[in-house]
C-alpha cells in the first residue's frame, strides 16, 4: 500500500527529468499510468468480503508519531475516487493543457496533491494525517495560483490557502487536544476511548476545533467564500481537487471521526445545522452567477453542504446516502466541469451571458452535460444516480435521530423544509447552467472564435463518468454491498445493515412526495428565472462574506502597519523609555508580590565624613550632569564622578581598583573631549512638559528599584561567599598575595582572557570605523 | 579529556587573532577562515559524540575546583548548541565573500566573525554567570564590530541604538550577577541552583530571578524588549544579518532556558507565568510586525520575534513537552533563519532591491530560489514534516497538557499570520509576470548554496526528527531534573 | 554605609537613565558612563564594606574584604571602557554622517 500512496511523489521527482522530451510528447502521457496503476492496485479490495487493511511503519517513533496505513471502506470509497478521477484528470489535462504551457510543475503540484490526498484518507495516525491534510491545502494554493501572472489566481490561490491552513491549523489543534486527552495517535485506538472522549470536559473544544478544519476545507458556510475564487485553477484542477476529492477531504474528516465524536446532540446541531444552511445557501446563489465555473463551484458548496449535513443526522439512512452521494457527486460534478472546460477551450468564455445555442455546435458535450445536470438536479428517472442518493437525503431528513431539546427539536421541525427549498434551487441552477449555454439564441457577436465540437481525446474523460452516472443509475445495487455498505460501515459502526436501493418506493413515499415538488416549483422557478433574479439584488454586496474576507485581509496588512508605526518610531528614547518601563514595572510588581524588599541595618559598616563627603560630591555632581547645558562642564562633570569612584575605591581597600579606576577614568575625558571638539555645543533642546516627567519618573523609577533591590539583596547575605576560599588559597594555591589579582590572572584567567579580547575587538572596531572614514573621504 | 570543552571557543579565538595580521591577504585569509570553521564544526560534532557516550563533560579551567573557578559544561543541549551554530557558521563563511565588498572583508569581517562564534559557544559552554557576561560582552563587541562595516550611514544609525540598548542591558547584567552573589555568595552557575533550591528562592531571590530574565529578553528580543532588533538586523549586510538573526537572539533564549530551568524554578506561578503572556505578546506584536513591512529583510528580522515567543512559552509552561519544544525550536530556528537571510538577501541581491512593491516574477528567473523560499516559509511557520512542526507540536502539547488555551490558539494563529508573512513575498516578490531585469545565474548558484545546505538540514531535522528527538529528549530529562547538573559540576 | 553606598549607586542609575532619556548623542553616552559607575559601585557594596584590610596577604593582615567583586569590577571596568570608547567613536562617526547630534533626528524610515 506504501508504494501506492509515494508512488505519485516519487513520479514528481521524475518529471524534471521528463522535460527533455517535452516538445514532442506531452508529458502528461509519461505519468498517466501512475494513477490507472493506483485505481487498479485498490479496486482488487472491492468486494462483499471486504475487511480493513492495515499498513505500518515506523517514522518518528518516540513521537508517537508512525506512517500507519488504515484500509477500511470508507478509505476505499476515497482512494478510488481519487485515483480514478485522477486518471481521467490526467488525460483530459493532456488536451486540455497546450505543450507550451509549463507542464512540468502542473503536473507536480498535481501529483503531490494526489499523493498527500492519499496519504489523508489512508492514515491513521492523526499527526501524519495533518500532514497530509496542510500539504493539500498547499498543493491547492499552488494549482490556483497556476497562472501567477494573473491577479485574480493570486487572490483566490491567497484566500484559499488561508482558510484551509486556517481550519488546518485548528484541526491541528484539535488532534493534539484529542492524543493528549486519550493518550494515543491513532484514530483506531481513539474510537476505542470514544466515551471517554465524549465525556471529557475538552470534549466541546475538540469538536469546534475539529470541525472547524472539516469545514473550511469541505467550504461550508461561511467559510466557502474561498472555492468560487478557487475557480481560477485551470479546469482539470477544479474538476479534480475543486469538486471530486479535496474539497470532501472536510466530508471525509468528519465521516471519519463520527464513530468518536458522533452520536452527541452537539454534533448533531452543528454538523446539520452547517451542512443544512450551506446546501441551502449555496444552492440559492448558484443561480446569480454568470460564470459557468462559478455556478458549478457554488453547486459544489451546496452539495457539500448536503451530504455534510447528512453526516450530521448520523442515522444509517443518511449515512449511506452520504457515501453514495459522495460517489454520484464525483461523477456528475467531475464530468461537468469538464464540460465547462471544453466550453470554455472551444468559445474563449465561460460567460453564460455571452453563451447559448451550442447544442448545434457541440452535440457530443451537449448530451453528456445533460446526463450531469439532469443527475445533480436530482431528475426522478432511472439512469440519473443522482435522483437516488437525493431521494435518500429526503427519506433521511424527515426522519432525524431523536435528540431532546428545544433547539434540536426546531431543528428537527425545519430540517425538510430547508432540504425541500435548497433541493429546488439546486433544480434551478441545473437548468440554468444547462439551457443557456446550450439551448437558446447563440451569439456569434460574443464569441471570438466560432465554437465546434472538442477533439475526442477531450470527450473520453467526461464521457467515462457520464457512463458512471447512467450505470450507476441503473443498476444502484452494483456498488452497494460490496462497495458502500462497507464505506457506511466504517462511519456508522458495526450496526450498519445495507439496504437494497430502489427506484419506486410508491406513491406513499413522502421522500417521492419532496422530489415531485422539487422538480414542479424547479420548473416554474427555472422558467420564470429572470422575472425574480431581483432578488439578489437586495443583498447588499457590501455585507457579504467575500467583503468580510476582504476587510479582514487588508485590515491585518493595514492595521499592522499602523500598530508597528505607532511604537517602532526609530527614537531610541522611545526604545528606552518602553524597555525601562515595562521593566520598571514588571519588576516592581514582582519584588512587591513576592515580599521581596528587606533591610537590615545589623550588620553594616560604620558611616565615615570621608565616605560621605565623596559620596556628596559625587551625587551633586551626577545630578548636576542633568542640568548643565555645557558639554566641557559635563564632561567635567562625569570625571569627578568616575574620580569620586576611585576614591571610594581607595576607602573600601580595593587598591587595584582605584588605580584601575584613575586611569580608565582619565584615558576616557580625553576621549571624550578629542570626540566632541568637533560637535556643536549642547543645546537645550525644548522638550514637552509631558515627556520631561515621564522621563523623570522612569529614571527616579528605575533608581528606586535597583536600589531597593541592592538593599534587599545586601540585607539577605544567606551564605558564606565562596571567596573565602580565594583569601584561603590565594597564597598556598594561586602563589600569589595580592588575592584580587590571583583571581584575576588564575582562579578566573578565562574571564581576564576575553575581557582583553574585548578591548581588543573595539580597538579593531574604532579602528575600521576610523579608517572607512578616510578611505571614503579620499575618494 | 575534558579539556575538550574550551576547544569550541580556542580554535575561533585563535583563527580570529590570526587573521587580524593577514587581513590585507584575502585570498589566504578566506581559505583559512573557510577551513578552520570546517575544523571548528567537526570538532564541535566530536565533542558532541564523546558527550553522547560519556556523559556531560566539565571542565574546570586552571584546575581550580567548582565552584571556585570557571567550569565550563559541555553538556548536550550546549554542544548540540554548539554544533548547530558552526552549521550556520560555515554556511555563512562560504556566503560571506560572495556578499562583501573586498573593502569590508578586509575591515576584519573574519576576525569579529571568529570572535563572535567565540562569544557564541563561550556562552553556550560556559558554566558561571559572570562569566557569561564576559561572553556576552565578546559577542556583543564583536556583532558590533560586524555591524558597523560597511560604515554606511544608515548602518552606523542603526548600530548606534543597537549598542546603547545592549550596553544598558550590560550594565544590569552585572549589577544583578553581584546582587545574586551578595545573597547566595556565589558565581558558579550550578552552586547558584543549588542553594536558590535551599532556601526555596525565597525573599528577594525571584525579584532577581526576574531583573536577570528582563537581561537576557534584551538579547533575546522577547516583548517589549525588542525595539532594536529589526532595523538593526537589516542594515548590516547579509550575511551578518544571518549570523545575527540565527545566533544572538538564540543566546538570550538560551540564557534564560538555562537559568530558569536550573536556578528559578521555585516560583513559578509568578515567573514562568508572565513567560507564558510575554510569550504571546510576543507571538502577536512579532507577526504584527512582520506584516506591517514590505521590506523583505524586515518581514524576516520581524519573524524572529513571534519564533522567540514560541520558545519563551515552552520554558514557560516547563513540562517535559514544553522544554522539548523549546530545545528542537530552538536549534530548528537558529538554521532556518539564518537560510531564511540568506535567501532574502540573495533575493535582494538579484532583484536589486529589497522593496516588495518593486519587484515581480523573480521565479521566472531563479526557480531554485523560489521554490527553497517557499519551502523555508513553511519551515518557518510549522508545515510538516518539516522542523518547525516538531517543535510546534511539542509546545502545542504542552500547553494543552496544562490546559492552556489561550496561549494554544494564539500560538495557532500565529502559525497562520506568519504563513501569511512569508507567502506575501512569495508571492509579490516571485510570483507574477517577468521581469525585466539583469539575469546573473551564476552569481545567483554561488549566493544559493550556503541555502541549499541549511536548508537540507532543516528538512532533514524535521523527516529524520527520529534522529534527533530523542536526544532532545534526555536534554529535557537533564533539564528538569537539576540535580543532574548541579551534581555533574560539583560532583558531590 | 552600605545603604548610603545603594542608594547612591541608585541615584547613579538614575541620573544615568535620564541622561540617556535625551536627545542628544553626548548626554545620552555620558549616561551610559553614569550607568557604569553605578553598576561598579553596587557590586563594590554587595561585598561588605571596609570589614577587613584590602585583599592582599601580607603577615600580620587580616581579614580581609571580599576579593571577588573586585575582580568582576576589574573586569567590568575594562569591558565597559572598550565599549564606551567604541561607542564615543561611533556615536562621532554617526553624528558627523547624519549631519546632526539629535537622536531623534535619526529616527530613519522603512526603505533606504
Amino acid at each position: 500500500m506504501i508504494y501506492a500512496v509515494f508512488a505519485p511523489l516519487i513520479i514528481t521527482l521524475l518529471i524534471p527529468l521528463l522535460s527533455k522530451w517535452k516538445e514532442r510528447v506531452h508529458t502528461g502521457w509519461f505519468i498517466l499510468p501512475v494513477p490507472i496503476l493506483i485505481f487498479i492496485y485498490f479496486v482488487q479490495f472491492v468486494g462483499e468480503n471486504f475487511t480493513p487493511h492495515s499498513e505500518s511503519y515506523s517514522w518518528i517513533p518516540s513521537l508517537n508519531i508512525s506512517i500507519d496505513f488504515y484500509l477500511d471502506g470508507l478509505s476505499l470509497l476515497f482512494v478510488l475516487l481519487i485515483s480514478g478521477i485522477g486518471s481521467l484528470v490526467v488525460l483530459y489535462s493532456i488536451y486540455y493543457l497546450h505543450k507550451s504551457e509549463q507542464l512540468k510543475q502542473f503536473y507536480i503540484y498535481l501529483y503531490i496533491f494526489m499523493f498527500s490526498m492519499l496519504g489523508v484518507v489512508l492514515s491513521d495516525n492523526v499527526f501524519v494525517l495533518y500532514s497530509f491534510w496542510e500539504f493539500t491545502s498547499l498543493s491547492s494554493f499552488l494549482l490556483i495560483g497556476y497562472w501567477h501572472y494573473r491577479e485574480r489566481s493570486r487572490y483566490g490561490a491567497l484566500k484559499s490557502m488561508l482558510i484551509t491552513v486556517f481550519g488546518g491549523l485548528s484541526l491541528f489543534g484539535g488532534l493534539i487536544t484529542l492524543s493528549v486527552i486519550t493518550e494515543t495517535t491513532s484514530i483506531q485506538a481513539m474510537i476505542e476511548q470514544k466515551d471517554l472522549i465524549v465525556n471529557h470536559s475538552l470534549f466541546p473544544l475538540i469538536l469546534v476545533f475539529i470541525l472547524l478544519g472539516a469545514f473550511t476545507k469541505s467550504a461550508q458556510f461561511p467559510f466557502h467564500i474561498w472555492l468560487p475564487d478557487a475557480m481560477e485553477a485551470p479546469t482539470p484542477v477544479s474538476a479534480y481537487l475543486h469538486s471530486a476529492t479535496m474539497v470532501k477531504a472536510g466530508i471525509f474528516l468528519v465521516a471519519r471521526f463520527s464513530p468518536i465524536l458522533g452520536g452527541e446532540p452537539s454534533f448533531f446541531i452543528i454538523v446539520s445545522l452547517f451542512g443544512i444552511v450551506t446546501l441551502f445557501w449555496a444552492s440559492f446563489m448558484a443561480v446569480r452567477q454568470t460564470d459557468l465555473k462559478g455556478i458549478l463551484a457554488f453547486s459544489t458548496v451546496s452539495q457539500l453542504g448536503m451530504i455534510m449535513a447528512m453526516l450530521g443526522f448520523g442515522t444509517d439512512v443518511a449515512i449511506f446516502a452520504a457515501v453514495f452521494h459522495i460517489l454520484n457527486h464525483a461523477t456528475f460534478k467531475g464530468s461537468l466541469f469538464m464540460i465547462a472546460g471544453i466550453v470554455d477551450h472551444e468559445t474563449g468564455t465561460r460567460d453564460v451571458r455571452k453563451l447559448g445555442g451550442l447544442m448545434t455546435f457541440m452535440p457530443m458535450s451537449a448530451t453528456l452535460a445533460l446526463f450531469g445536470v439532469f443527475s445533480m438536479a436530482g431528475v426522478p428517472l432511472p439512469f440519473f444516480n443522482g435522483f437516488y442518493s437525493k431521494e435518500l437525503f429526503f427519506e433521511s431528513a424527515i426522519d432525524l435521530p431523536g435528540f431532546s431539546g428545544a433547539f434540536v427539536e426546531f431543528l428537527q421541525q425545519a430540517i425538510p423544509y430547508i432540504a425541500v427549498i435548497g433541493s429546488i434551487f439546486t433544480f434551478v441552477y441545473s437548468m440554468y447552467l444547462f439551457f443557456s449555454t446550450f439551448r437558446g439564441k447563440y451569439k456569434e457577436h460574443e464569441l471570438k472564435t466560432k465554437p465546434h465540437e472538442a477533439p475526442l481525446g477531450m470527450l473520453i474523460s467526461p464521457s467515462i463518468l457520464v457512463l458512471g452516472v447512467i450505470l450507476i443509475g441503473l443498476f444502484p445495487n452494483m456498488v452497494n454491498e460490496s462497495f458502500l455498505a462497507h464505506a457506511a460501515t466504517a462511519v456508522f459502526g458495526d450496526g450498519f445493515h445495507a439496504h437494497e436501493v430502489k427506484f419506486w418506493h410508491g406513491w406513499e413515499s413522502p421522500a417521492l412526495r419532496m422530489s415531485l415538488i422539487v422538480v414542479g416549483v424547479g420548473t416554474i422557478l427555472a422558467i420564470t428565472r429572470k422575472k425574480w433574479t431581483s432578488v439578489y439584488t437586495v443583498f447588499p454586496r457590501r455585507l457579504s462574506f467575500n467583503e468580510l474576507y476582504n476587510y479582514i485581509v487588508d485590515s491585518i496588512e493595514k492595521g499592522s502597519t499602523k500598530i508597528t508605526e505607532t511604537y517602532m518610531t526609530g527614537s531610541i528614547r522611545h526604545y528606552v523609555s518602553y524597555i525601562l518601563g515595562s521593566i520598571l514595572i514588571i519588576t516592581g510588581a514582582i519584588l512587591f508580590i513576592t515580599n521581596g524588599v528587606t533591610i537590615e541595618f545589623d550588620d553594616l559598616a560604620p558611616i565615615t565624613i570621608p565616605e560621605i563627603l565623596v559620596g556628596l560630591t559625587m551625587a551633586i555632581a551626577a545630578i548636576a550632569s542633568i542640568f548643565t547645558n555645557n558639554r566641557l562642564s559635563l564632561i567635567i562633570i562625569v570625571g569627578v564622578v568616575g574620580y569620586g569612584l576611585s576614591v571610594l575605591f581607595v576607602i573600601y581597600r580595593a587598591p587595584d581598583l582605584a588605580l584601575t579606576q584613575l586611569i580608565v577614568e582619565t584615558v576616557t575625558v580625553a576621549l571624550f573631549l578629542l570626540c566632541f571638539k568637533h560637535l556643536p555645543e549642547l543645546k537645550n533642546l525644548p522638550s514637552h512638559p509631558g515627556v520631561k516627567s515621564i522621563n523623570f519618573l522612569i529614571s527616579v523609577g528605575f533608581g528606586v528599584l535597583v536600589t531597593l533591590i541592592g538593599i534587599s539583596s545586601h540585607s539577605s547575605k544567606l551564605f558564606s561567599p565562596i571567596s573565602e576560599y580565594f583569601i584561603e588559597e590565594s597564597v598556598p594555591l594561586g602563589g600569589g598575595h595580592n588575592v584580587v589579582n590571583v583571581i584575576l590572572v588564575d582562579m578566573r584567567g578565562l574571564d581576564t582572557l576575553f575581557e582583553i579580547t574585548v578591548l581588543g575587538i573595539a580597538a579593531l572596531a574604532i579602528y575600521a570605523l576610523i579608517k572607512l572614514r578616510h578611505d571614503k573621504e579620499a575618494k | 579529556m575534558s579539556n575538550i570543552a574550551v576547544l569550541p571557543i580556542l580554535i575561533p579565538l585563535v583563527a580570529g587573532i590570526i587573521t587580524i595580521f593577514f587581513h590585507k591577504k584575502i585570498k589566504a585569509v578566506r581559505f583559512f577562515a573557510k577551513l578552520v570553521t570546517l575544523l571548528n564544526l567537526g570538532v564541535a560534532v566530536w565533542i558532541g559524540y564523546y558527550v553522547i557516550q560519556n556523559g556531560t563533560v566539565v571542565l574546570e579551567t586552571g584546575d581550580w575546583v567548582a565552584p571556585y573557578g570557571i567550569v565550563m559544561v559541555a553538556d548536550r543541549l550546549a554542544i548540540f548548541l554548539v554544533i548547530t551554530t558552526n552549521i550556520i557558521a560555515t554556511a555563512c563563511v562560504f556566503f560571506a565573500q560572495h556578499s562583501l565588498s573586498l573593502k569590508q572583508e578586509q575591515f576584519y569581517f573574519y576576525t569579529f566573525y571568529f570572535l563572535l562564534i567565540t562569544g557564541v559557544s563561550g556562552a553556550f559552554l560556559t558554566g558561571d554567570l559572570f562569566n557569561l557576561f564576559v561572553f556576552y560582552e565578546v559577542l556583543l563587541m564583536a556583532s558590533y564590530g560586524l555591524v558597523i562595516l560597511g560604515g554606511e550611514r544608515v548602518q552606523l544609525r542603526e548600530s548606534l541604538k543597537y549598542v546603547l540598548l545592549n550596553l544598558f542591558s550590560s550594565m544590569l547584567f552585572v549589577t544583578t550577577v553581584a546582587f545574586l552573589y551578595s545573597v547566595v555568595g556565589t558565581i558558579n552557575m550550578a552552586q547558584i541552583a543549588q542553594r536558590v533550591q535551599e532556601v526555596e528562592q525565597t525573599g528577594i531571590l525571584t525579584t532577581i530571578g526576574i531583573v536577570l530574565f528582563f537581561v537576557f529578553a534584551t538579547k533575546g528580543a522577547i516583548f517589549p524588549l525588542y525595539f532594536w532588533l529589526p532595523k538593526s538586523y537589516i542594515v548590516p549586510n547579509t550575511v551578518v544579518s544571518a549570523l545575527f538573526g540565527a545566533l544572538l537572539t538564540k543566546v538570550g533564549i538560551y540564557s534564560i532556558l538555562r537559568t530558569f530551568t536550573l536556578m528559578f524554578t521555585n516560583d513559578t506561578g509568578v515567573t514562568h507565568e508572565l513567560f507564558i503572556w510575554l510569550a504571546a505578546l510576543s507571538m502577536l506584536f512579532g507577526v504584527i510586525g512582520a506584516l506591517s513591512t514590505n521590506n523583505i529583510k524586515l518581514i524576516i528580522a520581524y519573524n524572529i520575534i513571534p519564533a522567540v515567543g514560541f520558545m519563551l512559552m515552552g520554558i514557560g509552561l516547563l513540562n517535559d513537552a514544553g522544554i522539548s519544544g523549546s530545545v528542537y525550536y530552538l536549534i530548528h530556528d537558529m538554521i532556518i533563519k539564518a537560510a531564511l537571510f540568506l535567501m532574502v538577501g540573495a533575493l535582494a541581491y538579484l532583484a536589486g532591491t529589497s522593496d516588495l512593491t518593486k519587484m515581480k516574477g523573480m521565479i521566472h528567473h531563479y526557480p531554485l530560489l523560489g521554490w527553497m523560499f517557499f519551502i523555508g516559509s513553511l519551515v518557518l511557520a510549522g508545515i510538516p514534516p518539516f522542523s518547525g512542526f516538531i517543535g510546534k507540536l511539542l509546545l502545542l502539547r504542552g500547553g494543552i497538557e496544562e490546559e492552556r488555551f489561550v496561549i494554544v490558539v494564539i500560538g495557532l494563529l500565529t502559525s497562520l499570520l506568519i504563513l501569511l508573512s512569508m507567502m506575501r513575498i512569495f508571492m509579490r516578490g516571485f510570483w507574477g509576470e517577468k521581469p525585466d531585469i539583469k539575469v546573473q545565474p551564476k552569481q545567483a548558484r554561488k549566493l544559493m548554496m550556503p541555502a541549499v545546505f541549511l536548508l537540507t538540514l532543516s528538512i532533514i531535522l524535521g523527516i529524520g526528527a527520529e534522529w534527533f528527538y530523542p536526544h532532545v529528549d534526555t536534554i529535557t530529562t537533564e533539564l528538569l531534573d537539576q540535580g543532574s547538573y548541579i551534581d555533574s559540576v560539583l560532583k558531590e | 554605609m552600605e545603604i548610603i553606598m545603594a542608594v547612591l549607586a541608585g541615584l547613579l542609575f538614575a541620573t544615568a537613565i535620564y541622561n540617556l532619556l535625551q536627545k542628544q548623542i553626548l548626554r545620552i553616552i555620558i549616561g551610559t558612563v553614569l550607568l557604569s559607575h553605578g553598576a561598579h559601585l553596587f557590586i563594590l557594596t554587595m561585598g561588605k564594606l571596609k570589614r577587613g584590610d584590602p585583599p592582599i596577604i601580607v603577615e600580620g593582615a587580616g581579614p580581609f574584604t571580599d576579593p571577588l567583586p573586585q575582580a568582576l569590577i576589574l573586569t567590568s571596568i575594562v569591558i565597559s571602557f572598550g565599549v564606551t570608547s567604541f561607542l564615543l567613536v561611533l556615536a562621532y562617526r554617526a553624528s558627523t554622517l547624519n549631519k546632526t547630534d539629535n537622536m531623534e533626528e535619526l529616527r530613519g524610515s522603512e526603505h533606504e
